[in-house]
């Protein structure tokens, strides 16, 4: 079944008659920007993550794919920008493929004020969305209710305030990559110093025609964390036990199968039980 | 202690949920009515830790409304009593709302330097601290909306340090941290200054085992664990950060330090 | 024009052309019909006594009071217009009260003494010209003795006029020009307690018209112990018994 599940729906609107709190979704407070150049389009991001006043990720990514060179930057609920922008990459590539043709920053555009407007603002996705296409050079903002815009520059999010005074006064018109680059990234910066709703990193994405796309994970680090005053390691044995029960290999080998790994290492402070297959960049 | 502040649900005689049974929101049918709200938060923390001849306050100095910074420098230490003879041993710290605080600050300090006057002897901090709490509860309902931190030395030259909630209820303790980051800073501070959760390894099993005996810290440790639970807070509590003040109270007189934190 | 002299006492407020104020000089003259009071102060406390008239046979001498307790650590002992001494001892109590509910300590002797005084001065209008809430100047010395955390036993002499001294040994009243006489000769500082019962109740003697006995004197003490205590019946009948012997 394709959409949203509302079965939990009555439930909840009882339970927050009787006062029950709506649970809290991660938002991306946010400073995201974005500025076409004379061969291109560079959106930028901050890397931080709030759930209230808490910071939940220090180091989150808000640049997300949608076709090759076509990006969105994202601020809102983090789940709906996340789920929006993949929904709309995956629709867009069945288009590409049924089309046989390079999608366009419109058509993105466009899937995406639809999808928002029928949900009447309740996916709380605002969007930068940015690319090249055949037509050429393509920058919008979508917000959460469906309304776009088109512009040379562009800011969203808690951090947009702080972002544009620094587009306001710095930018100009034909500017090269460089110079695109440098004022999205100063505009992020303003964002994170400035707005508590955004912090930690910049990440920029660099789009250009006939050229592959640049994704500058962090871009710039300006927030790496200081190192501690003091030690914390406690000495082994510090933790109470409570309670003790002990599982032979022999018993859990009843309903899993276990592996003998080779223990060669003579470090008795870190163990190596498992190996995992990780994702290398 | 209990507080108002933490008051629960009183019982009733409908079914037991798990959840309070407070009314719904008001609906837009209906009249409504617009409020005067005077209160604001302008976040940050503050914490204070006493040792055996000395007593440390500290706090960040960022003033926050909303997601926007006010300052990056608006301190929430006060010598409290200070007439520039240096003579002064008591140290106030206030989070919440910057304007009550300040309003607190400057009416303590006045009755600090007035007793002095009246009574022809410095107040101690005892006695301070009564005052705040009279000061306190006296505004009952219409509350500084602050928790006030009070520090200084004891008639015996040890650290003494009193933590207040808005109305007045105080208590003398070893550690208190307040504000914004209270919920992150306290639980570290139970674990490294009264060595909560920590044991004595192979000291008994089961019940046997024996608890970490508390001792006093060194000024230079305390110093240190403020920092580090300054600078953690930074990376966690948005209204955390820029620079931090600790004022170190001693027989000599009191220390300022300021170390930057971070700006994001 | 020429003014009398008499025109000047009647106003609180004004001074004579010689600069006195005739309303606060009578009020200290009220004092010296008053009883005889004393105080003497040792390294080991503080020590009041007072002279009862007992001017019938009918009035039952434990009815007149003045020696009075201002709180646990502070007590007074009066000369002059008694009602006058309620009202100061009142607002002493209080002002005793409060500093110990506002900084949880004890009030000092000094600043009781003060607080006093500054009520004794609120006759006339107000500085900022309120309305009065006294006609006249309070009729009654106090001698006020106590003991504190800071300075240990203390004696001070309270007037009328709102100026206070501290005394090691004090007399006012009807006998204060004898029995102060007394004092200077007799007072040293390595005064024990029982030594300055002995001294007071001498003194009183010599300044009084009719017989010393126990129930026309009576004694208190303040003390780091025990704080003030009003000597009891049997007490008092011990001390004189004593002070027939020598």
């Amino acid at each position: 079944m394709p959409g949203f599940d509302f079965s939990n729906y009555n439930r909840n609107a009882a339970l927050h008659a009787r006062g029950v709190p709506l649970p809290k979704a991660t938002s991306t407070g946010t400073t995201i920007v974005g500025c076409i150049f004379d061969n291109g389009v560079v959106i930028a991001a901050d890397t931080r993550a709030t759930s209230g006043p808490i910071v939940a990720d220090k180091n989150c990514e808000k640049l997300h794919y949608i076709s090759p060179n076509i990006w969105c930057a994202g601020a809102g609920t983090a789940a709906d920008t996340e789920f929006t922008t993949a929904l709309i990459s995956s629709n867009l590539e069945l288009h590409a493929l049924s089309t046989g043709r390079t999608p366009r920053v419109v058509t993105v555009m466009t899937l995406l004020k639809q999808h928002l407007f029928r949900y009447q603002g309740h996916i709380g996705a605002y969007l930068v969305v940015a690319g090249v296409d055949p037509t050429g050079i393509g920058l919008f903002t979508v917000h959460a209710h469906g309304s776009t815009d088109k512009l040379p520059y562009v800011t969203m999010g808690s951090g947009s305030l702080a972002a544009m005074a620094v587009f306001e006064s710095t930018w100009k018109r034909d500017c090269t990559k460089e110079e695109a680059i440098k004022v999205c990234s100063e505009a992020i910066l303003a964002g994170i110093f400035n707005d508590l709703g955004s912090g930690s990193n910049v990440d920029v994405c660099v789009i250009e025609k006939d050229k592959p796309t640049q994704l500058l994970r962090n871009y710039f680090k300006p927030n790496e964390r200081v190192k501690k005053e003091r030690d914390y390691k406690f000495a082994r044995g510090t933790t109470a036990v409570l309670n003790e029960k002990v599982i032979t290999k022999e018993e859990i080998g009843r309903y899993v199968t276990v592996h003998e790994l080779s223990s060669g290492s003579d470090s008795d402070s870190l163990v190596v039980v498992e190996k995992m297959d990780v994702d290398e960049v | 202690m209990a507080s108002i502040m933490n008051a629960g649900g009183l019982p009733s005689d409908q079914p037991g949920y798990s959840f309070s049974n407070a009314s719904a929101p008001s609906e837009s049918s209906g009249p409504r009515q617009h409020a005067f709200n005077p209160y604001t938060d302008n976040g940050g923390s503050t914490l204070g830790v006493t040792g055996a001849d000395f007593a440390i306050l500290a706090g960040d100095t960022r003033s926050t409304s909303g997601y926007n910074i006010n300052t990056r420098y608006a301190p929430k230490l006060f010598r409290i009593g200070d007439d520039g003879d240096s003579s002064s041993r008591i140290v106030l710290s206030v989070v919440g709302f910057a304007a009550d605080g300040n309003a607190l600050k400057e009416r303590l300090d006045a009755i600090v330097k007035m007793y002095k006057y009246q009574h022809g002897k410095p107040m101690s901090v005892k006695a301070c601290a009564q005052r705040l709490s009279t000061i306190l509860y006296q505004k009952r309902f219409f509350p500084y909306y602050v928790h006030a931190i009070l520090g200084g030395l004891d008639d015996d030259g040890k650290g003494a340090l009193y933590s207040y909630d808005p109305v007045g209820s105080y208590e003398r303790e070893q550690c208190r941290a307040a504000g914004a980051a209270a919920s992150l800073i306290m639980p570290f501070l139970d674990n490294q200054v009264n060595y909560k959760n920590q044991y004595i390894p192979a000291s008994g099993t089961g019940h046997e085992l024996q608890p970490r005996a508390i001792e006093s810290l060194p000024k230079e440790d305390v110093i240190g664990l403020v920092k580090d639970a300054f600078t953690s807070a930074t990376e966690r509590h948005i209204e955390v950060g820029d620079g931090l003040q600790m004022l170190i109270i001693t027989k000599d007189g009191i220390e300022e330090i300021y170390t930057p934190l971070k700006r994001d | 024009m020429f003014i009398a002299r008499s025109e000047y006492d009647r106003g609180i407020n004004t001074f004579s052309p010689e600069g006195r104020l005739f309303q606060v000089e009578y009020s200290l003259e009220a004092i010296k019909l008053g009883s005889t009071a004393i105080g003497v102060a040792t390294s080991h406390g503080v020590l009041l006594g007072v002279e009862k008239r007992v001017t019938s046979p009918l009035l039952v001498s434990s009815s007149i009071e003045k020696i009075v307790e201002i709180d646990r650590h502070i007590g007074c002992a009066m000369s002059g217009l008694q009602a006058d001494a309620r009202s100061m001892i009142e607002h002493a109590r209080v002002e005793s009260q409060n500093h110990a509910f506002n900084f949880n300590e004890r009030l000092r002797v000094e600043s009781c003494t003060q607080a006093i005084c500054d009520l004794a001065l609120r006759f006339g209008e107000g500085a900022q010209g309120e309305e009065s809430i006294m006609s006249r100047p309070f009729g009654v010395a106090l001698l006020i003795a106590g003991w504190d955390e800071d300075n240990g036993p203390q004696l001070y002499h309270a007037e009328p006029s709102g100026t206070f001294y501290r005394y090691d040994a004090k007399a006012i009243g009807s006998g204060s020009e004898g029995a102060q006489a007394e004092l200077q000769s007799e007072y040293h500082r390595s005064l024990t307690l029982e030594e300055a019962e002995t001294l007071v109740l001498k003194t009183l003697k010599q300044v009084m018209e009719e017989k010393l006995d126990s129930k026309n004197v009576q004694l208190a003490s303040v003390t780091k112990e025990k704080g003030f205590q009003i000597y009891g019946d049997e007490q008092m009948a011990t001390v004189v018994a004593r002070l027939e012997g020598d």
